[in-house]
C-alpha cells in the first residue's frame, strides 16, 4: 500500500505491506537508527517517535496509519533550539550511559516541554513513565529535564 | 627479585599523589561529559543492528529453540523446512565443522543441541533465509522426535541440606556424572566449639530470586565472510577476545582468521559476557556457509530465554555471638541454581563463597557452597557475581543478631566490620585503605539514622516507615579465577591527537572515561584530544575481559603505565626547548611550559612536531598484571582478591499494610572506591546500581511453569523499576581511602553498586513491620503479595 507523510519536515511516500510497523519502515526504508528497537510490544519506550509532536511507540503503530500524519525523530530535530537545550542538558548532567534508551527519552522530554514551560517533577515522572532505562537509575535524566525549567 | 617496572610506576605515581585532594586534579573525578555522549543523544548508528544499513544482500539466521526442558532428541527431521519459500539451509550439530561447544568455563553447552536439550530455551537447529520472516516461519517445519525426561526446576532436588550430598535423580548433565556444578568450602577456627558454647545463635533460611539484565538493546550480531574462510563479526559482546576463542573453536579456525569487533552496547551488566560468544558463533557459521553477510537479531522473548541470568540461591545461615556483641563463628549451606549449563556458574560461585560471610572479623567459620544444574534457564554473571546473594542472607543474619542481642544495628555492626590491619577470614591481611567504619558513619549522618530509627519505631499509621543498613565489601576483578592481566595502547598523532585503544568494551558502565581522564590527567591534554577505537580484536591489545569491576583498575593502570612512559618523553625533550629540568615541565595543552617561566612556553603541536623530528616515539603499550591472588581449595584460606571495594548504604521505605506495596521513600549510598576518578560515572553506578538493586528486592523474579517454561518473557510481565518507582532522594558519596596498586588509588565500582542494595531495602521493610516480623523477611523479591501474606500472619492489620 501507498503511504503519504511528513517525516522530519519533508515529504515522503513509501509502498508498505499493510502488516509493517512503523518501527521497521523508519529504520529499514528511511536508516533512521535513533529509533531503535527493545520489545516490539509496546513497553520498553527505545522506538519512541512524535506523531503529530505526540510521543508514541512506533513498535505500536502500523506504518499505513500515518497517512498524512507528522512523524519526527531526533534526526530532524537537529537544529531545533529546545532540542538542543534538551542534548545539552542530557550531555552535561550525565543523563547518558549505554544510550539505547536516550533517543526516546528526549523525544518524551521534548513533547513535555512543547506543551509546558514549566513542568513538575510529577509532570516529569508521569511523562517518563513510558521510558524504560536500566542503567541510569532516571534520577539524572530528571536532573536534566529539571535543569532546563524556565 | 625486582618488582616490574608496571608495578613500580603504579606506586610511584600512587606515593607521589596520596596526599593530593581529588578536587585539585585536572581532570581526575571532574564532571566530564563523557565521550560519546552526543554520538548518544543523537542515535548515532552505533549498535550492533544499526550496522544493517551499510550491509547488501544480507541472510538472516533464526534459532529453532525446543518447547522441552529436558528430553532426549531421538531424531530431527529439516527436509520440510529446507523446501519453505525464502531457506538457504537448515543446520543441525552435524553441521558445525569444529567443535559444537560455546560453554564458557567448562565445555557443557552446544551451540545447536546434539543429543538431549535441557531447558526450554536450547537451540535445536539453525534456519538461515532471505528474510527474517521467512526463517521464523519455516521454523514450524522442523520436526523432532524427543523422548521426554524428568524436569527438575527444584535444586533441593538435585542436593540436600546437612552436606549438601548429590540425591539420587534424573541426570540433566549425564555426561559429568553429576548434576553438582562445583562445590567451595570455607573451614576456619573451631566453629563447632564456638556453637556449642555461644550465648546467642541465630539461624534463617533465605531464598533470592534469578533475575534477569533486562538490558534494552537485545542481542544482535552481524558477520562478514572474508576471503581465505575467514570472517569479521560485530556483536553485541562484552569480551571480544572471549567471544573470537568461543566463534574460532565452532568453526574451527585459527584466532587470527577470525576478527571480533564490539561497536556500543545497549546495556550488558554480566549478561552479554557468554551469549555474545552464542550469537556470533551463530551469524559467523551462517556466513561462512552462505558466503554472505549473515546477521542475527533476537527479539526481546528470545533475549529472556536465550541469555544467562543471576543465579538464584537458597541458604541456611547459622550466625554465633557474644553477649557484648561481638561475632564469634558462622556456619553456612549455600545453594546456587546455575539452571541448564555452566556458564560462569563455577566463578560465580568461587565469588559467593569468598564474600559469603561479610566484610567482618570472622575466627570461626564452616561454610559449604554448591552451584548445581536445573532445568531452568541457565545462569552466569550478572553485575554482583554471587555477593549480592550471600550479603542479602548475611546482612539479614546481622539485623537478627542485633535485635536479638538489643544493640542497634549499626553499633553491632561498628562492633565487627573490618578495617586497616585486620584479617579477612580468608587470612588476608588489609594493610591498606579500608574505608568501611567511614563509609558506615557517614551514611549515618547523612541518613540521620539514630533519630529516625527511635521515630519510626513509634509508628501506629496504616503506611509503615522504617530505615535500614546494609554493608558489604567486593573484590575487585577476578582475582584467583584466572590470568588477570590488561593493557592498552596510545598513539599521539602527528596532529598532538591521541588514539586510545583497549580491548575493554562500553556496555554503557562508562569506565572507558575513567580511561580517559587517567591518560588526560597524565599527560596534561584535555579529554577532547582523545579518541578511543572501539575494541577490535585484529587492532586493539587483548585487554581481558570487561567484567568484575576490573576496567577502571587494571585497564586504567595500563593506560597509566604507558601515559607515564610517554609523559616522561615529552618532559626530557621539552626540557631541551624550553630549558629547564624534565621534572619542572608543566603541559596544559596546548600550552608547555616550565613551572617558574610560564610566560616563556611552546605548544603541544610543537613539542610533537618536534618528536618526530628528533625520532622520539610517540606510541606506547602498557600492561599490567595483577598482584597474585591465592586461594586453599580445601579451607578457604589465602587472599582472594587484591583488593576490596568497601560500601555502606540506608534506605528509608514506607510499607503500605493494606496492600503490601513498598515504596523506597530515601537512600544513601557511601562507597569507598580508592579514588574518584570519573565522578559522573561513579554517581551513575551509585544510582542506577540503586535502582536495578530496589527491583532485585521488590519486583523481579523470574516464573516457571511446572514443565520449566517461563512465563514472564517480556517487560510488560517482568517488571523492572520504572522513573515513578525512584526514591525522592539518593544521596552517593565516596570514601577515598587509596589503593596503592589502582591508578591513583582507585578501585572498581560497577558491581558493588548493587551489592548492598536489596538487604538494605529488606532491612528497613523489616524495621517497618516491627520486630516479630523480623525472620519472616527472608527472601526477595519482596512483592507486593509476599509482604501482604507477611503482614496478614503476623496480623498487622484487621
Amino acid at each position: 500500500m501507498k503511504v503519504r507523510f511528513i517525516l522530519n519536515n519533508r515529504e515522503v511516500e513509501v509502498d508498505v505491506d499493510p502488516r509493517e510497523i512503523l518501527l521497521d519502515t523508519l529504520r529499514y526504508r528511511f536508516g533512521l537508527k535513533s529509533v531503535k528497537r527493545g520489545c516490539e510490544r509496546g513497553e520498553c519506550g527505545t522506538c519512541t517517535v512524535l506523531i503529530n509532536d505526540k510521543p508514541v511507540y512506533s513498535c505500536m503503530v502500523l506504518t499505513v496509519q500515518v497517512e498524512g500524519q507528522r512523524i519526527t525523530t531526533v534526526e530532524g530535530l537537529v537544529n531545533d533550539d529546545l532540542f538542543k537545550k534538551i542534548i545539552v542538558s542530557f550531555a552535561e548532567k550525565g543523563a547518558i550511559q549505554c544510550g539505547f534508551c536516550t533517543p526516546g527519552f528526549i523525544l518524551t522530554a521534548y513533547a513535555l516541554y512543547r506543551i509546558k514551560d514549566k513542568p513538575s517533577i510529577e509532570d516529569i515522572l508521569k511523562a517518563l513513565e513510558g521510558n524504560l532505562c536500566r542503567c541510569t537509575g532516571y534520577k539524572k535524566i530528571v536532573d536534566a529535564l529539571t535543569s532546563i525549567r524556565s | 627479585m625486582s618488582k616490574p617496572d608496571y608495578v613500580e610506576i603504579i606506586e610511584e605515581i600512587f606515593h607521589k599523589y596520596r596526599e593530593k585532594k581529588t578536587r585539585d586534579f585536572k581532570y581526575i573525578g571532574k564532571k566530564i561529559v563523557r565521550w560519546d555522549a552526543i554520538d548518544k543523544v543523537l542515535g548515532e548508528p552505533i549498535f550492533t543492528a544499526d550496522l544493517l544499513k551499510y550491509i547488501k544482500n544480507p541472510v538472516f539466521v533464526y534459532s529453532v529453540r525446543t518447547e522441552y526442558a529436558h528430553a532426549k532428541i531421538k531424531s530431527i527431521d529439516v527436509s520440510n523446512a529446507e523446501k519453505y519459500p525464502g531457506v538457504l539451509n537448515v543446520l543441525t550439530a552435524k553441521d558445525i565443522p569444529g567443535v559444537n561447544d560455546v560453554g564458557y568455563v567448562i565445555p557443557d553447552q552446544p551451540l545447536i543441541a546434539d543429543r538431549k536439550v535441557r531447558y526450554i530455551g536450547d537451540t535445536i537447529a539453525l534456519i538461515i533465509a532471505e528474510s527474517y520472516e521467512n526463517a521464523v516461519d519455516a521454523s514450524d517445519y522442523v520436526s523432532v522426535d524427543y523422548e521426554p525426561l524428568e524436569v527438575i526446576l527444584d535444586p533441593l532436588k538435585i542436593v540436600e541440606w546437612n552436606g549438601l550430598e548429590e540425591k539420587p535423580h534424573t541426570l540433566i548433565h549425564d555426561e559429568r556424572g553429576s548434576d553438582v556444578l562445583s562445590r567451595y568450602k570455607i573451614r576456619v577456627g573451631d566453629p563447632k566449639k564456638v556453637f556449642n558454647e555461644a550465648p546467642v545463635i541465630v539461624e534463617n533460611e533465605y531464598r533470592t530470586p534469578m533475575q534477569e539484565h533486562a538490558y534494552l538493546e537485545p542481542e544482535a550480531a552481524i558477520a562478514l565472510p572474508e576471503p581465505g574462510d575467514a570472517v569479521t563479526i560485530y556483536a553485541k559482546t562484552q569480551c571480544p577476545f572471549d567471544t573470537r576463542k568461543a566463534v574460532a573453536q565452532v568453526l574451527g579456525l585459527p584466532f587470527n582468521k577470525v576478527r571480533v569487533i564490539a561497536p556500543a552496547l545497549g546495556g550488558g551488566f554480566g549478561g552479554a559476557e557468554d551469549v555474545g560468544n552464542e550469537v556470533a558463533a551463530k551469524a559467523a557459521l551462517a556466513a561462512l556457509i552462505t558466503k554472505r553477510p549473515a546477521v542475527v537479531l533476537f527479539t526481546r522473548e528470545e533475549s529472556f530465554i536465550g541469555h544467562s541470568k543471576r543465579h538464584s540461591m537458597i541458604a541456611r545461615y547459622k550466625h554465633a555471638a557474644s553477649r557484648d556483641g561481638r561475632l564469634l563463628g558462622i556456619e553456612a549451606e549455600i545453594i546456587l541454581d546455575t539452571g541448564a549449563y555452566a556458564s560462569l556458574g563455577p566463578f560465580v560461585g568461587w565469588r559467593a563463597i569468598v564474600h559469603s560471610t561479610g566484610p567482618y572479623r570472622v575466627e570461626n567459620a564452616w561454610i559449604d557452597l554448591a552451584v548445581v544444574y536445573t532445568n531452568k534457564v541457565y545462569a552466569g554473571a550478572f553485575r554482583g557475581f554471587g555477593n549480592p546473594q550471600v550479603t542479602f542472607a548475611v546482612e539479614r543474619q546481622m539485623d537478627l543478631l542485633a535485635e536479638e542481642l538489643g544493640m542497634d544495628p549499626v553499633e553491632f555492626r561498628l562492633k565487627n566490620i573490618l578495617r586497616n590491619g585486620d584479617r579477612t577470614v580468608h587470612g588476608q591481611l588489609l594493610d591498606h585503605g579500608v574505608g568501611l567504619e567511614e563509609a558506615i558513619k557517614k551514611a549515618v549522618e547523612a541518613s540521620g539514622w539514630f533519630e529516625k530509627r527511635r521515630r519510626y519505631n513509634l509508628e501506629k499509621d496504616v503506611y509503615r516507615r522504617g530505615i535500614g543498613i546494609a554493608v558489604f565489601y567486593h573484590g575487585n576483578s577476578i582475582g584467583a579465577e584466572g590470568a588477570d592481566y590488561s593493557s592498552a595502547s596510545i598513539i599521539i598523532q602527528r596532529d598532538g591527537s591521541i588514539i586510545l585503544r583497549s580491548g575493554v568494551t562500553d556496555m554503557g558502565q562508562g569506565s572507558i572515561q575513567s580511561l580517559i581522564n587517567i591518560l588526560a590527567e597524565t599527560l596534561g591534554v584535555p579529554p577532547s584530544y582523545i579518541r578511543v577505537e572501539p575494541a577490535d580484536t585484529s587492532t586493539v591489545p587483548d585487554s581481558g575481559p570487561t567484567v568484575a569491576s576490573r576496567v577502571t583498575v587494571m585497564t586504567g593502570n595500563a593506560v597509566l603505565v604507558a601515559a607515564y612512559k610517554l609523559r616522561n618523553r615529552l618532559n626530557k625533550l621539552a626540557a631541551e626547548m624550553l630549558g629547564c629540568e624534565p621534572e619542572d615541565i608543566v603541559i596544559e595543552a596546548p600550552n608547555v611550559y616550565c613551572r617558574d617561566d610560564p610566560e616563556n612556553s611552546i605548544t603541544w603541536q610543537e613539542l610533537v612536531e618536534q618528536s618526530f623530528w628528533k625520532g622520539i616515539p610517540l606510541q606506547e603499550f602498557g600492561y599490567y598484571r595483577a598482584p597474585p591472588a591465592e586461594w586453599d581449595e580445601e579451607t578457604g584460606r589465602g587472599s582472594p582478591y587484591f583488593t576490596y571495594t568497601f560500601g555502606a548504604i540506608v534506605s528509608e521505605v514506607e510499607v503500605d499494610l493494606e496492600t503490601g506495596v513498598t515504596r523506597v521513600l530515601e537512600a544513601v549510598t557511601v562507597y569507598d572506591i580508592g579514588r574518584v576518578v570519573n565522578l559522573i560515572g561513579a554517581e551513575l553506578h551509585a544510582i542506577g546500581g540503586y535502582i536495578q538493586g530496589m527491583g532485585y528486592a521488590l519486583m523481579e523474579d523470574l516464573y516457571y511453569d511446572d514443565q520449566g517454561r517461563v512465563y514472564n518473557t517480556n517487560l510488560s510481565t517482568y517488571h523492572i523499576p520504572t522513573a515513578k518507582d525512584i526514591p525522592k532522594e539518593i544521596k552517593a558519596y565516596f570514601v577515598e581511602a587509596g589503593y596503592y596498586h589502582g591508578p591513583y588509588g582507585a578501585k572498581g565500582l560497577g558491581e558493588p553498586s548493587i551489592v548492598g542494595i536489596a538487604p538494605s531495602i529488606a532491612n528497613a521493610i523489616a524495621h517497618a513491620l516491627g520486630g516479630k516480623v523480623n525472620r519472616d523477611i527472608n527472601k526477595i523479591p519482596l512483592t507486593p503479595d509476599t509482604l501482604y501474606m507477611i503482614i496478614k500472619k503476623h496480623n498487622l492489620i484487621k
